[in-house]
C-alpha cells in the first residue's frame, strides 16, 4: 500500500475514533435531569441523584448503544462482504423475525396471571431475552440447513433464499401471535419492543449480553482480511485455498450471534446494518480490514446519536428503530445519489 | 520430474452423462499445455479436475508426484493455481488489495497480509507491467486489464502450475492480443501452464504441447506443429479449416 494511502485511511480512522469518543462523552453528559440539557460537572459532583442517573442509568445505556451499533455495523459489513451483496443487513438469515417472534410468545405468555406471578417483572424480562434469543439462533440454524437443502443456486443465493424464507416464517408467526395477544395489554408490548429501544439497558442486562457481543465483534475483526477473500466467487476462494462454504457460515454465525444477543435485549433496531457498511466502504475503500472496523466504529456512532435523538427529543421517549430507520433511509438516499457510489462489475 | 499426471480418469455429471473418458497424459514440469476441442468437450472439467475442484469417478491424478486427493487445499493451493473463465467482481478493490488475495495461501487464516506479502503483489504486478495500476479500483479498468490482473494474482499464489480457462475468450481483440502477449513472455519462464483456448494463435505463441478433446476422450496430445493440421481440427471441431500463416503479434 502507498504510504501516503494509508496514511491517508489511517487518519480517517483516528478521526472516526475520536467522533466516537465525542458522541459517547456527549451521550453521557446530556439528558433530561435535572432539566433537559447539558449535565454540568458540579451537579455530577455535588448531587447524588445526578450521579445515580449518569452511572447507573445513562453509563449502561451508552455502553448498550456503543455496542448494540458496533455489532450492527460490524456484522451487517460482514454479512454484505461474504455474500458479495450490498444490500444484505444483519436481519439477513431470519435472525430478526426469529427474534422478535421469540419475544413475542415469551410476552404473550408472560402474561399469564399464573407467570406473571411466578416470573416477577426481572424474570419476565430475562424470559423474554432468553426466549428471543434462542429464537434468533434457531432461525439462523434453519437458514443455514435450508440453504444446505435447497437443490437451487450457488451457496449465496441458496443462504439468501433459505434466510428469505424463514425470515417470512418467522414474520407470519409473528403476525399470529401479534393477533391473538391481549390488545390493551400484552400487544403494546409486543409492538414497542419490535420497535427497538434501549431505555430498559440497566448494569445486569448488559453483563449478560456484553460477553457474547464482545465475541462476536472480536472474531468479525479477527476475520476482516478473510471476509474480503470469501466475496470472491466460490471457484476462486477455493483456488485460494479457502473452503469457501464453512467458512463462509462461521462468519455468518458469529456475526449473527452478536446480532442475536443485542436483538434479544434491545428489539429490532433496523438500518444500521445495511447503512453503515455502505458509507465505510465509501470512505475507507471496500477491503474489509478497512471497511469492518470502520463499519463497526460508524455504526456505534449512528446508534449513539439516534438514541440520543430518542431519549431527549420529547418528553416521552421514542422507540430506537423508528429513530435508526429515518436516519438510515435518508443516508441511505444520500449514499445511492452519491457520486463516489460506484456498483463493481 | 511431472508437474500434472492423469491416468485413466473418467468423469460424469448428473443429469449429463459422462462427460470425460479414460483420459491419461503427463506434463513434465515447466510445460506450457494448451488444451482444444469443442464447447462442451470437457476442457473446464479436465481443468478443474487437475485443479482439484473436482473429484474423478474413477483414475489416478497426482500433483508434482503426490495423489491429489491427499493434498489439503491449502497446500493445493500453494501448488497449482485456477484461473476461472469468468468472475464476477463483488465489489470496487483496488487493483493492488485484488492482487495481494492471492498471498491467502501463504497467510494464516486469522491474520492479515505482511509488508512482505505486499512486495510479492506488487511484484507479480510488474511482471506482467501493471504496475501503474496499483492503486486504480478493479472495476475503472479494461477488460483485459481486469483480466491481467487476474492472472497477477494468480502469479502472487507463487504455484508452480497456472492453470487457465480460456484467458482471452469475452475480450476484445486488441485487449485479447495484450493478454496473449503477456501470457507469450510468461510462457517463457518456468512455470508449468495449463490453459484451454479456442485462439490457435494463442496456442501457437505459447504452447510447448497440444491436448485435442474429442468426444470425451483424447484425440491427440503432440506439438502444436502436429496437432495443429486441418484434418484434425476439423474432426474435433465439425467444420472446414484452412491453415494460414501470418505474422504473428504475440510473439514478444
Amino acid at each position: 500500500m502507498k504510504a501516503a494511502d494509508n496514511g491517508r485511511k489511517l487518519g480517517r480512522m483516528i478521526l472516526l475514533v475520536v467522533l466516537l469518543i465525542g458522541v459517547f462523552i456527549l451521550y453521557l453528559f446530556i439528558g433530561r435531569y435535572p432539566q433537559l440539557g447539558f449535565t454540568s460537572i458540579r451537579d455530577l459532583v455535588n448531587d447524588t441523584t445526578t450521579q445515580r442517573v449518569f452511572f447507573s442509568l445513562r453509563l449502561p445505556r451508552a455502553l448498550g448503544a456503543f455496542l448494540l451499533g458496533a455489532v450492527l455495523g460490524g456484522a451487517g459489513a460482514m454479512l454484505q462482504t461474504i455474500f458479495g451483496n450490498p444490500l444484505v443487513d444483519a436481519g439477513f438469515l431470519g435472525v430478526s423475525q426469529g427474534s422478535a417472534f421469540g419475544a413475542a410468545i415469551a410476552l404473550v405468555l408472560g402474561s399469564s396471571p399464573s407467570l406473571a406471578k411466578n416470573l416477577g417483572d426481572r424474570g419476565l424480562a430475562v424470559f423474554v431475552m432468553s426466549l428471543s434469543f434462542f429464537m434468533a439462533l434457531g432461525a439462523l440454524a434453519l437458514s443455514l440447513f435450508f440453504a444446505k437443502k435447497f437443490k437451487f443456486g450457488g451457496q449465496v443465493l441458496r443462504l439468501v433464499l433459505a434466510g428469505l424464507a424463514v425470515s417470512a416464517f418467522f414474520s407470519s408467526l409473528l403476525a399470529a401471535v401479534k393477533y391473538v395477544a391481549d390488545p390493551l395489554k400484552t400487544l403494546p408490548d409486543i409492538v414497542f419492543w419490535t420497535m427497538g429501544s434501549l431505555s430498559a439497558m440497566t448494569w445486569q442486562k448488559l453483563a449478560g449480553i456484553a460477553p457474547l457481543a464482545a465475541a462476536s465483534i472480536l472474531v468479525m475483526f479477527v476475520l476482516r482480511w478473510r471476509s474480503s477473500l470469501l466475496s470472491l466467487d466460490d471457484q476462486v476462494s477455493r483456488s485460494l485455498g479457502l473452503h469457501p462454504e464453512t467458512e463462509r457460515a462461521i462468519a455468518a454465525a458469529f456475526a449473527a450471534l452478536g446480532v442475536a444477543a443485542m436483538t434479544a435485549s434491545c428489539g429490532i433496531v433496523a438500518w444500521v446494518g445495511l447503512v453503515v457498511p455502505q458509507g465505510a466502504r465509501i470512505i475507507f475503500g471496500p477491503d474489509g480490514r478497512d471497511a469492518l472496523p470502520a463499519s463497526m466504529l460508524g455504526g456505534a456512532v449512528f446508534v449513539l446519536l439516534a438514541d440520543g435523538i430518542a431519549k431527549n427529543l420529547f418528553p416521552g421517549e421514542l422507540p430506537l428503530g423508528i429513530v435508526t430507520a429515518l436516519m438510515g433511509a435518508l443516508l441511505f438516499i444520500f449514499v445511492l445519489t452519491s457520486r463516489k457510489t460506484e456498483m463493481a462489475r | 520430474m511431472k508437474a500434472v499426471s492423469l491416468e485413466n480418469v473418467s468423469f460424469s455429471r448428473l443429469g449429463r452423462g459422462r462427460i470425460l473418458e479414460d483420459i491419461s497424459f503427463s506434463i513434465e514440469a515447466g510445460e506450457k499445455v494448451a488444451i482444444l476441442g469443442a464447447n462442451g468437450a470437457g476442457k473446464t472439467t479436465l481443468l478443474s479436475l487437475i485443479a482439484g475442484h473436482l473429484k474423478a469417478e474413477s483414475g489416478k491424478i497426482e500433483l508434482n508426484g503426490q495423489p491429489l486427493r491427499s493434498l489439503s487445499p491449502l497446500e493445493r493451493a500453494r501448488s497449482i493455481a485456477l484461473l476461472p473463465q469468468i468472475e464476477r467482481l463483488p465489489f470496487n478493490y483496488s487493483v493492488l488489495d485484488f492482487v495481494l488475495m492471492g498471498r491467502a495461501p501463504h497467510i494464516q487464516a486469522l491474520s492479515q497480509p505482511s509488508e512482505q506479502d505486499y512486495a510479492m503483489a506488487r511484484s507479480a504486478l510488474a511482471e506482467l507491467h501493471l504496475e501503474h495500476l496499483e492503486q486504480r479500483s478493479a472495476a475503472e479498468i479494461s477488460g483485459g486489464e481486469f483480466q491481467l490482473i487476474r492472472i497477477a494474482r494468480c502469479l502472487a499464489q507463487e504455484a508452480d502450475t497456472l492453470v487457465l480457462d480460456e484467458p482471452t475468450s469475452l475480450l476484445d481483440p486488441a485487449n485479447s492480443q495484450r493478454v496473449a502477449r503477456e501470457l507469450a513472455l510468461l510462457a517463457k519462464k518456468n512455470r508449468t501452464i495449463i490453459f484451454s483456448t479456442h485462439d490457435l494463435a494463442l496456442v501457437q505463441s505459447v504452447s510447448d504441447l497440444v491436448l485435442l478433446l474429442y468426444n470425451k476422450k483424447i484425440m491427440m496430445f503432440d506439438n502444436p506443429s502436429v496437432v495443429l493440421e486441418p484434418k484434425f481440427l476439423e474432426k474435433s471441431y465439425g467444420i472446414a479449416f484452412r491453415m494460414l500463416q501470418v505474422p504473428t503479434a504475440y510473439l514478444a
